[in-house]
């Protein structure tokens, strides 16, 4: 009776028309002890099935590892560069504030002219100072008489 | 996705990825070296496997790409390459010799059927997948699934059965 099914089934198989369950059916069938004589000749099929199924791939695969990505290096550069920024243009809003004005008009005039008789002061000093020229004059006048 | 995740992802499928290629490149170097880069070409897109439905479909597909690649620069190159180096492990008597002979017969016969052929055959009767998903694999209707199985089937018995009743028949 078991032998009628296997050959239905064998015959199945060979239409291509048993399911998987069928076909694991034949399977443990063909790779047990009790093949009958009449159907050894199919062994060999089942028995290669049955022996590659056992090959794997016994190599260790080293995968390449890849570097770390820096999220923080960009995150710093812009946070620095920000740093940078503010405190160039609070520098300068700091000396816009404080150009020497005076708001009080005649505390003004007072400096203004405190600067001037300065000024004046040094005009006067370094026009001192070419009276040393006369000398010159005078050298050349003896050479030139 | 860490290599650990990975890895746990890849090993239950590495041996089919490695059998696929073993059966369309024949040689087991060859084979190893393929499964190989497809592993490290998967974890490549080990962003998008997350997204994946069926990594297995997807490196499966990828394999089967490598291999015809592969097979084409062969081809291409003029270089032929027949391995049938089966390994011998531990049969001694005459009879389990016999045994492994025709076993090594029927991978033989496996390894000349046509392609398309050998590749439904090896993942149906070796890899289990249903015919939907050979199907869907291969870009092909169920139809033509079962006749291309039952004709490499048909193919490989007819073989064998001409060797077992040689000087018979």
């Amino acid at each position: 009776m078991e032998l009628n099914r296997i050959k239905n089934l064998l015959e199945l198989y060979f239409e291509g028309e048993t399911s998987l369950e069928q076909e694991a059916v034949l399977q443990n069938y063909f790779t047990s002890d009790e093949v009958a004589p009449e159907l050894e000749s199919y062994k060999p099929v089942f028995a290669a099935f049955a022996q590659v199924q056992q090959d794997g791939f016994t190599r260790k695969i080293e995968l390449p590892q890849d570097k770390p990505i820096r999220y923080w290096i960009p995150i710093a550069a812009s946070i620095l560069l920000c740093i940078g920024l503010f405190l160039t243009f609070n520098q300068k809003q700091e000396s816009d504030h404080d150009l020497g004005t005076y708001k009080d008009p005649e505390v003004a005039a007072l400096k203004t002219k405190q600067a001037l008789f300065m000024m004046g002061n040094f005009v006067n000093e370094s026009t001192g100072n070419l009276n040393k020229l006369e000398a010159f004059e005078e050298t050349t006048n003896q050479i030139l008489k | 996705m860490n290599q650990k995740e990975f890895l746990a992802v890849v090993n239950p499928i590495q041996d089919r990825l490695y059998r696929l290629a073993r059966r369309l490149l024949v040689s087991e170097d060859e084979a190893q070296d393929a499964t190989q880069e497809v592993l490290i070409k998967l974890w490549s897109y080990r962003k998008k496997i997350k997204k994946l439905k069926s990594v297995e479909a997807f490196a499966v597909t990828m394999t089967k790409n490598h291999c015809y690649d592969k097979l084409k620069l062969k081809s291409s190159s003029n270089l032929q390459l027949v391995h049938s180096n089966y390994e011998d492990t531990h049969y001694n008597t005459v009879r389990q010799t016999e045994a492994q002979d025709s076993v090594d017969w029927v991978l033989k016969l496996m390894n000349e059927l046509p392609e398309q052929q050998r590749l439904i055959l090896h993942m149906r009767d070796i890899e289990q997948y249903s015919n939907t998903e050979i199907a869907q694999e291969l870009d092909l209707n169920e139809t033509a699934v079962r006749v291309s199985l039952s004709r490499a089937r048909k193919t490989i018995r007819e073989e064998l059965l001409k060797k077992h009743n040689y000087g018979i028949k």
